[in-house]
C-alpha cells in the first residue's frame, strides 16, 4: 500500500530496503554478543573475576630552574607517596591499626582521611602520606602483603635545594583551582593538578609543566598491578634558566639576616640589576617562606600561618608594594634640574636648617643647616633645603615628567604578576584622584620624595640604574629556556634612552658618588674596598613626625619607625651593577640599607676579582 | 476542534504501544540495578528522576495524540525554529559541563535541547519533503533547502562541542537520503570531491598540533587512555555475562561499579553482564520490531507527511541504538551517545517518548481522510 501524495513515485522500495539495512546491522550485533557472550565468555569472565583495570597517570617531571650558572634553584626529585585504595582494603581496621603503628600516626585521623568513599571514588587512591622517608618505607616494604589495598607509589615532588632563598620569585605551587580549569589556558589540566600559583612557577607554567602520560594497567584483587596494557609517555617540561646569580641572592639573603643576636632579619627586599642587559641577578623579599612547604600541597596550619603573619611573607616586596621613597628621589629631582635648566651644577643655596614657603616652614633633616651648598655637596649630605627650593621652581609637572622617563609611576615589566605601578603624582594626576588642583605647597615635599610619590624597589633599581646607563631598561628574570625542541634565548631587554643629557647625568654621577666615596656623605657604609661606589640614601617617614618626636629610636614601635632606603650603582665610573634596597622601618638609609647594599655589591665584585672576600657565610635557614 | 473522531481510538496501534512499553520496562530495571548498588535506602536518585521522565513523557504521549498529526506539519517551522532557538541559548546561557556546553540548568532541573532540535528537524524535514516528495527528488540542487534545515541544529550542536549529538543529527537528517532518486553518479562524484578535498586538507595542509586542536575543539573530553579504560571494562563486562548472564543485581562489574559512565552511555553493557546473551538478544528483538513496525506505519500512512515524520522517528531511535550498542561492543570508537530508552537521561526519553507519541499519532488515523 502506498499513498503519497503528490508524487507517483513510490517508496515501498526504499522502506523495504532501509528495513533490510536495520536486520542486517542488528545481525551483525548479534554475532559479536555471539562472538563474546559465548564464544569467548569464559575468559573473559575470568578476566572480570580475577581482573580489573585502572587508568594511572604518569606525571611529567617539571622543568628544572637554574640560576645563570646553572646552579640548581628548583628541580623535581622522586617522592614515595603511601596511598591506599578504598575498595581494595579487606579488612579496614587491621589495616588501618597496621598503618598507624607502621608510619607513627593516629588510626583515627587515617580512617578519617580515607572515609567511606561510594560509586567510583571507592577506586581512586588516597593519598595518606606525600613524601615517606626512608625508615617509614623500609617498614611499609617488609609488611607489604600484610597490607592489601595500599601501595607505595614514586610521584615527582617539586623541591627547591635553598628553600626560602628566592621564594618569592620562583613562586609556589598549588592545585588548581576550580575557576581556572575553566579557563581555555588550562584545558590540558584536571582538578586535582598541582601547578604554578605565584611567581615564575605561575609565569612559565606551560613550559616547566611538560605533557603527563599514563598507562592502564590490570590489578588484582588486592590492588597489585599483575600487568600494563598501554603506556604513554610523559614529556618532560622545559629547562630555565634565570638571570639570577645564586651568590648574589645568598648575599642579599644574609645582608637581611646580618643583625645583632636575638633580633629577627630585617624585612624589605633587594633588587640587583645588570646595567647593560637588564638581568636581574638578585630578588629578595622579606620576611619569606619556605616554597618547599607548598610543593606536596600546603598543610592546614603552616598556611594559617602564613596568610594570617602581620607581615605577610607571600608579599614579594620588591614588586607588589610600594613605598614612599624619601631622599632617593632627590637624584631624579636633582636630573630634572640640571635637564629643564632651573640651576647649573654651580648653583648654591643657603641652608640655615630650614625652608620658608608660603607662610610654613619647612625643616631640614639637619636641624642646624647645611650652610652654603652647591648641587653636589646638595646630594652627598642630601641638603633638604637646596631640594626644596629648586624643587618649587622647577614645578611638579616638570618633575614627574622626568621621573616617569626614569622608569618610575609604571610596572617595570620584570614578568612577575600583581607588579604595582607605584606612583609619580602631577597636576593632572591630583585633579583626576582628587578632583583638586595641586598646591606649591605639595611641591615642596615632593621635591624630597616625601608627598604622593611612591616606589617599588624594583623601580628603585631600574631608575638608577638609569641614571647609571642613561637607558631605561625592562628587567628580566629569565635568560633562556632549553626545550626538547631547542634552546630558546630570551630576547635582548627592551630599552630606551631617559630625557637627560648625558652630561647632566653625569653631574649627578658625581654627587652620588660623593655620598659614598667622599667624607661627610651619608651612603660611606655601602664603601667596598678596590671599586668606587654611587648611591644615594633615602630615609622615609611612616607616620607624622609628632608621634615619634623625642622617643629614643629602639622604644618606638616597629610600625612606626621609618623605612630605609639605599640605591647604588657601580664601578661610579663605569657602571655595571646597579642596587635597589628596601628596608622596611629600617630606620635610617645610611645604617638600614646601606649595609645591605654593600654586601651585594662586595660580593659582586669579589666574583670579579675586583675586592677582597669578605667573611664565609651561614647558609640560610629552611624554616620562612 | 477537540472532537475526536470515535474511529481513532478503534484503530489504536496497540502492538506499537506494547513494544514502547516493552523497552521503557527493560530500561528502567535495568537502570536500577546500574545504581542501586551502594544506596541504603529508597531508591536511586537516577531511578528517581528517569521515572518521573517517564511519567512525563507519558502525559506529553496523551496529549499529544489528541491533536491530529497534519496540524503539525502547519506548525512544523515554529517548532523547529523554537527548538533551534533553545538549543542555541545554552552557548549563552550554560554551564560548561565535562568540556562541553549542551545543558540548561534551572535548579535542579536540567534539559538537554539538542534532543529537542532533533524533534523540531524531523518535523521540518518532513514537511519539506511531503511538498517535495523524495520520488522526485533527482538532482543534488533540489537538496539545497534540506541542507539548509539540517545545517541549523547541526552547527549549533557543533558549536556546543558535542560532538556525538552532532553527527547523530546529521545521521538522523541525512536518512531521507534513502528515498531521494538523486543518480548513484552524482553521489560518487560528490563524495569523492569531498573525501579529497577532506584527506589533503588533514593530511597535508594541517600541522600535527593542528589536527590535535581540532580533534580537542570537536570532543574535549577526548582521552585515549580514559576511553580505552572504558572500552575493555565494557568488553569484559558484556563477555562475562555469558549466555544467561550472572543474574538481575548480581553482575560484579556493573555493581563494584567499573564503568565511569554504566548507568548512561554504558547501560547496555550493564545489561548484557548480568542477563547475558539471551537477555540481549530480547532488547535487540524488541528494538528491532519497533524500528521496523515504525516504517510499517511510514507505508500505511495515508499521506506522505506521516510517512515522513514516521521514517524521521525510526531515524532518531535507531542511530543512537546503533552507535551505543557497537560502542559497548568495541564495534565503534568511545563516543558519548545515550542507548534510546533504556540510557540514562531525562531529556533522552522526553524526546524520544514525544517521537513515538508521533509515531502512534501516524498510525492511528491511517484510515482517516
Amino acid at each position: 500500500m502506498t499513498h503519497l501524495s503528490g508524487g507517483d513515485v513510490p517508496i515501498d522500495g526504499r522502506l523495504r530496503l532501509f528495513a533490510a539495512l536495520l536486520g542486517a546491522i542488528f545481525a551483525i550485533f548479534e554475532l559479536r554478543l555471539f562472538q563474546l557472550q559465548v564464544v569467548e565468555a569464559q575468559e573473559l569472565r575470568e578476566r572480570a573475576l580475577r581482573n580489573s583495570v585502572r587508568t594511572v597517570r604518569l606525571e611529567a617531571p617539571r622543568g628544572e630552574i637554574v640560576d645563570r650558572e646553572g646552579r640548581t634553584l628548583a628541580d623535581t626529585r622522586s617522592a614515595r607517596e603511601l596511598s591506599v585504595v578504598p575498595n581494595d582494603l579487606q579488612r579496614k581496621e587491621v589495616t588501618f591499626a597496621a598503618l598507624a603503628q607502621l608510619l607513627e600516626r593516629d588510626v583515627a585521623e587515617l580512617g578519617e582521611r580515607v572515609g567511606s568513599p561510594r560509586g567510583n571514588a571507592r577506586f581512586r587512591p588516597v593519598r595518606l602520606v606525600g613524601d615517606l622517608d626512608y625508615v617509614q618505607l623500609a617498614r611499609i616494604e617488609t609488611h607489604r602483603f600484610a597490607l592489601p589495598g595500599v601501595g607505595t607509589h614514586v610521584r615527582p615532588l617539586r623541591n627547591y635545594p635553598h628553600g626560602p632563598l628566592g621564594a618569592h620569585v620562583l613562586g609556589t605551587l598549588g592545585e588548581v583551582r576550580g575557576d581556572q580549569l575553566e579557563k581555555e589556558a588550562y584545558a590540558d589540566h584536571r582538578a586535582g593538578d598541582v601547578i604554578g600559583q605565584t611567581g615564575l612557577e605561575a609565569e612559565l607554567e606551560s613550559t616547566l609543566r611538560g605533557v603527563a602520560g599514563g598507562r592502564n594497567i590490570v590489578v588484582d584483587a588486592a590492588g597489585r598491578e599483575v600487568e600494563e596494557l598501554e603506556r604513554v609517555e610523559p614529556e618532560p617540561g622545559s629547562r630555565v634558566v634565570l638571570t639570577l646569580d645564586l651568590d648574589l641572592q645568598r648575599a642579599a639573603w644574609e645582608a637581611f639576616h646580618d643583625v645583632p643576636d636575638g633580633e629577627p632579619p630585617k624585612m624589605g627586599s633587594a633588587v640587583a640589576i645588570d646595567v647593560h642587559t637588564g638581568d636581574v641577578l638578585a630578588l629578595v623579599s622579606l620576611p619569606a617562606f619556605d616554597p618547599n612547604a607548598f610543593a606536596g600541597g600546603i598543610d592546614a596550619a603552616t598556611w594559617k600561618a602564613l596568610t594570617g603573619d602581620e607581615w605577610d611573607p607571600l608579599q614579594n616586596r620588591a614588586v607588589q608594594n610600594h613605598y614612599p621613597p624619601g631622599s632617593t628621589h632627590k637624584v631624579i629631582v636633582a636630573a630634572a634640574l640640571l635637564e629643564e635648566k632651573v640651576i647649573t651644577p654651580q648653583s648654591r643655596v643657603f641652608c640655615p636648617g630650614f625652608f620658608r614657603y608660603g607662610g610654613r616652614s619647612y625643616r631640614c633633616w639637619k636641624k642646624e643647616g647645611h650652610g652654603s651648598v652647591d648641587l653636589i655637596r646638595a646630594i652627598q649630605q642630601s641638603c633638604d633645603v637646596f631640594f626644596y627650593t629648586y624643587g618649587v621652581q622647577l614645578g611638579i609637572d616638570r618633575m614627574a615628567r622626568i621621573a616617569k622617563g626614569f622608569g618610575l609611576g609604571q610596572p617595570t615589566g620584570l614578568g612577575l604578576s600583581g607588579e604595582t605601578t607605584g606612583l609619580v603624582p602631577s597636576s593632572e594626576w591630583k585633579q583626576r584622584r582628587f578632583g583638586e588642583r595641586w598646591y606649591p605647597g605639595e611641591t615642596v615635599s615632593a621635591s624630597i620624595g616625601q608627598g604622593y610619590n611612591l616606589y617599588t624597589p624594583i623601580q628603585l633599581a631600574v631608575s638608577y640604574a638609569a641614571i647609571a646607563s642613561g637607558e631605561q631598561i625592562q628587567p628580566r628574570l629569565v635568560l633562556r629556556v632549553e626545550g626538547k625542541d631547542g634552546v630558546y634565548e630570551a630576547p635582548p631587554a627592551k630599552r630606551h634612552p631617559v630625557p637627560v643629557a648625558p652630561e647632566h647625568l653625569a653631574w649627578v654621577r658625581r654627587g652620588m658618588t660623593a655620598v659614598v666615596e667622599e667624607p661627610g656623605g651619608t651612603g660611606m657604609r655601602a664603601r667596598v674596598p678596590g671599586v668606587r661606589v654611587a648611591g644615594k640614601t633615602g630615609t622615609a617617614q611612616v607616620v607624622r613626625l609628632e608621634h615619634t618626636e623625642g622617643m629614643k629610636e629602639h622604644e618606638i614601635p616597629v610600625r612606626h619607625r621609618d623605612h630605609a632606603w639605599f640605591g647604588a650603582f657601580a664601578p661610579a665610573d663605569a657602571p655595571d651593577i646597579a642596587v635597589g634596597v628596601f628596608v622596611e622601618h629600617g630606620l635610617h638609609g645610611s645604617s638600614g640599607a646601606g649595609p645591605v647594599a654593600q654586601r651585594i655589591l662586595a660580593r659582586y665584585f669579589e666574583k670579579r676579582g675586583m675586592t677582597a672576600p669578605v667573611q664565609a657565610a651561614a647558609a640560610p635557614q629552611r624554616a620562612p | 476542534m477537540l472532537s475526536i473522531d470515535r474511529r481513532v481510538f478503534q484503530h489504536f496501534d496497540w502492538l506499537l504501544l506494547g513494544l514502547v512499553l516493552a523497552v521503557l520496562g527493560i530500561g528502567l530495571a535495568n537502570l536500577f540495578s546500574a545504581t542501586q548498588a551502594g544506596v541504603e535506602h529508597g531508591l536511586p536518585t537516577e531511578f528517581r528522576r528517569q521515572l518521573a521522565a517517564v511519567a512525563l513523557g507519558a502525559v506529553a504521549v496523551v496529549v499529544l495524540l489528541t491533536v491530529d498529526y497534519r496540524r503539525l506539519e502547519r506548525w512544523a517551522p515554529a517548532l523547529y525554529a523554537a527548538a533551534l532557538l533553545l538549543t542555541a541559548s545554552t552557548l549563552v546561557l550554560a554551564p560548561v559541563t565535562r568540556g562541553n556546553r549542551s545543558w540548561l540548568v534551572y535548579g535542579p532541573l536540567s534539559l538537554q535541547p539538542a534532543e529537542f532540535a532533533k524533534l523540531g528537524l524531523v518535523l521540518l524535514m518532513a514537511r519539506w519533503f511531503h511538498r517535495h516528495p523524495p520520488g522526485l527528488v533527482r538532482r543534488l540542487r533540489d537538496l539545497f533547502v534540506p541542507g539548509l534545515i539540517l545545517a541549523g541544529p547541526v552547527a549549533v550542536i557543533v558549536l556546543q562541542r558535542d560532538l556525538g549529538v552532532a553527527v547523530l543529527t546529521l545521521l538522523i537528517g541525512a536518512t531521507y537520503l534513502l528515498f531521494v532518486r538523486i543518480p548513484a553518479r552524482a553521489w560518487s562524484v560528490v563524495g569523492a570531491a569531498g573525501l579529497v578535498a577532506l584527506a589533503g586538507l588533514w593530511s597535508y595542509v594541517f600541522k600535527d598540533y593542528q589536527r590535535k586542536r581540532i580533534l580537542d575543539f570537536l570532543d574535549p573530553t577526548r582521552d585515549p587512555l580514559a576511553s580505552g579504560y572504558q572500552a575493555i571494562q565494557s568488553r569484559i563486562a558484556v563477555g562475562s555475562g555469558g549466555l544467561t548472564g550472572q543474574g538481575y543485581l548480581e553482575g560484579p562489574q556493573t555493581q563494584l561499579q567499573f564503568l565511569p559512565t554504566q548507568h548512561s552511555d554504558f547501560a547496555f553493557s550493564v545489561l548484557a553482564e548480568e542477563w547475558g546473551f539471551v537477555g540481549c538478544s530480547v532488547l535487540l528483538l524488541v528494538y528491532l520490531s519497533l524500528l521496523v513496525w515504525g516504517l510499517v506505519v511510514a507505508s500505511n500512512s495515508k499521506d506522505g507527511f506521516g510517512s515522513m515524520v514516521a521514517i524521521g522517528v525510526v531515524a532518531m531511535l535507531f542511530w543512537p541504538a546503533a552507535i551505543n550498542v557497537a560502542m559497548v561492543l568495541g564495534l565503534a570508537p568511545v563516543i558519548g551517545v545515550p542507548l534510546p530508552l533504556v540510557s540514562y537521561g531525562g531529556t533522552q526519553v522526553l524526546a524520544n517518548l514525544i517521537g513515538l507519541g508521533l509515531l502512534m499519532n501516524v498510525s492511528m488515523r491511517r484510515y482517516i481522510f
